[in-house]
């Protein structure tokens, strides 16, 4: 068998032990153009920028326990641009003095190859989605405005159906663990985007 | 008498002089933070530094209009002395800006008409104001007066706009679906609603809601195993390639397994 691809995967431990600060909300489409200016106005003043990814949900079954969840992405409109290998913790909901949900976040950069390396190592795709959308930051927050769809024919991107009449909205920060002060300030973000969008910390053991 | 008038008119141009002073060092201050810290400059600081500004300029109007003040219209500057020779007492007062006092600068430092520039920019406007046709003119005018009682109008009704929009937000309060938002968050967080994405031919004949419901156990339920050695038996289905009925294909093949099996599950 071929040598697998050197992409390093620094699933636990490492140096930097990154949190995600999550709250996430939507918006209907007709209610878009309304948001995406409001945004315009209270982020940071670049163009925002827009984007066209395809993500891959990757699962590795062990014989017991929970599987191993690996997100990778690629870029629809740049298809040169490096894969994004995402690894998302348990989201932990908290008490009621943190306003976000928190979950561990590994991100990593990989190449082209990464599709055929997680197959060799035992992953196998669950699902998979393409979201196109648009790109706000404020400092640290990242505001993620972007339209779901699904692929009707798996593997065929521009096939595809929407999964609603809305936009998910996701105010994000990544921190060091610990750092709850970081979710005051995505709380105030979140009240300014009332009543466009209620962003909220959804547990999402909540909706299975 | 006129001694007292003198009095008053130093101690006034006195006053004014500190004041442009001051006026003018805002200034500075504020033209070099725009110019070397344009980056890391906030909103609320440049309307500080105009606010100061035009406080300043507040205060040179009233102290003009002051009725201490004598009129500076009704005195008269003389030249009494030109020189062609470089003067380092008046250098250092206009801080390098005038070194001589020649008959060549006087008349135009000491004029009560408008700057040459200023004179030659208005010589322009007039002969380009003459060129033009009275009435293209006079169309111009009112197309200009047109837009101004427009913006006017607009700047005097701003309350008529704002509750139209208040009203329009009313009416359409509907800006966001918490379903939505639900069926959105389930389907990044764990891919409910995309189960869809398999491909349809790989459902096994007879049980085409099992892959088909939305949001239903078939792709919470999915476990991939290698080779099919993770088959389940009895409660399980066995997907098989349409093209090879009854035999194991060797090929990575996706089984759909009973809920219990699932950490997904409900």
């Amino acid at each position: 068998m071929e040598a697998p691809p050197v992409t390093v995967m620094p699933v636990t431990g490492g140096t930097i032990n990154m949190m995600e600060y999550l709250l996430q909300g939507s918006v209907l489409d007709q209610s878009l153009d309304s948001l995406l200016h409001r945004l315009r106005g209270l982020c940071d003043n670049i163009e925002p920028e827009s984007f066209a990814d395809h993500e891959l949900v990757y699962l590795l079954k062990g014989r017991q326990g929970n599987p191993f969840i690996l997100r990778a992405r690629r870029s629809l409109a740049h298809p040169t641009a490096p894969w994004h290998l995402r690894y998302l913790g348990q989201p932990e909901v908290g008490d009621k003095s943190r306003h976000a949900l928190v979950r561990n976040c590994v991100d990593v950069a990989a190449s082209h190859s990464l599709p055929d390396f997680l197959n060799e190592m035992g992953f196998r795709m669950d699902h998979e989605f393409v979201a196109k959308g648009h790109i706000f930051r404020k400092g640290a927050l990242k505001v993620v405005v972007s339209k779901l769809s699904r692929a009707l024919v798996p593997g065929n991107t521009d096939n595809t159906e929407p999964l609603s009449l809305s936009y998910l909205v996701e105010l994000s920060v990544l921190a060091p663990a610990g750092q709850d002060t970081v979710s005051e300030d995505m709380r105030s973000f979140a009240e300014q985007l009332k009543p466009l969008v209620h962003l909220e910390k959804i547990d999402p053991k909540r909706l299975m | 008498m006129q001694q007292r008038e003198e009095k008053q008119l130093e101690a006034s141009v006195e006053s004014l002089i500190s004041r442009v002073a001051h006026l003018k060092n805002s200034l500075q201050s504020f033209i070099y933070k725009l110019e070397n810290e344009y980056d890391r400059m906030a909103w609320p600081s440049v309307l500080d530094n105009f606010a100061l500004l035009s406080g300043q300029l507040n205060t040179i109007n009233k102290l003009l209009r002051n009725e201490k003040t004598p009129s500076y219209r009704n005195q008269v500057i003389i030249p009494l002395l030109l020189s062609p020779d470089r003067d380092e007492e008046l250098a250092k007062l206009t801080e390098q800006r005038v070194h001589v006092f020649s008959h060549e600068i006087v008349p135009d430092h000491l004029r009560t008409k408008p700057d040459p520039e200023v004179e030659e920019q208005e010589k322009q406007l007039s002969a380009e104001a003459a060129r033009i046709g009275q009435e293209v003119a006079q169309k111009q005018i009112q197309t200009l007066n047109k837009l101004c009682s427009s913006l006017l109008e607009k700047l005097n009704n701003p309350r008529d706009d704002r509750d139209a929009e208040t009203s329009a937000v009313r009416q359409n309060k509907q800006w966001f679906n918490p379903i939505d938002t639900t069926a959105l968050v389930a389907a990044v967080g764990f891919g409910k609603g995309l189960s869809k994405c398999r491909p349809p031919a790989s459902v096994a004949p007879g049980h085409p809601g099992q892959t088909m419901m939305t949001g239903g156990p078939t792709l919470q339920q999915v476990t991939i195993g290698p080779s099919g050695h993770q088959a389940g038996i009895g409660s399980s289905v066995a997907q098989q390639q349409p093209g090879q009925p009854g035999k194991m294909p060797s090929s990575i093949k996706t089984n759909i397994k009973s809920a219990s099996m699932h950490p997904y599950n409900r």
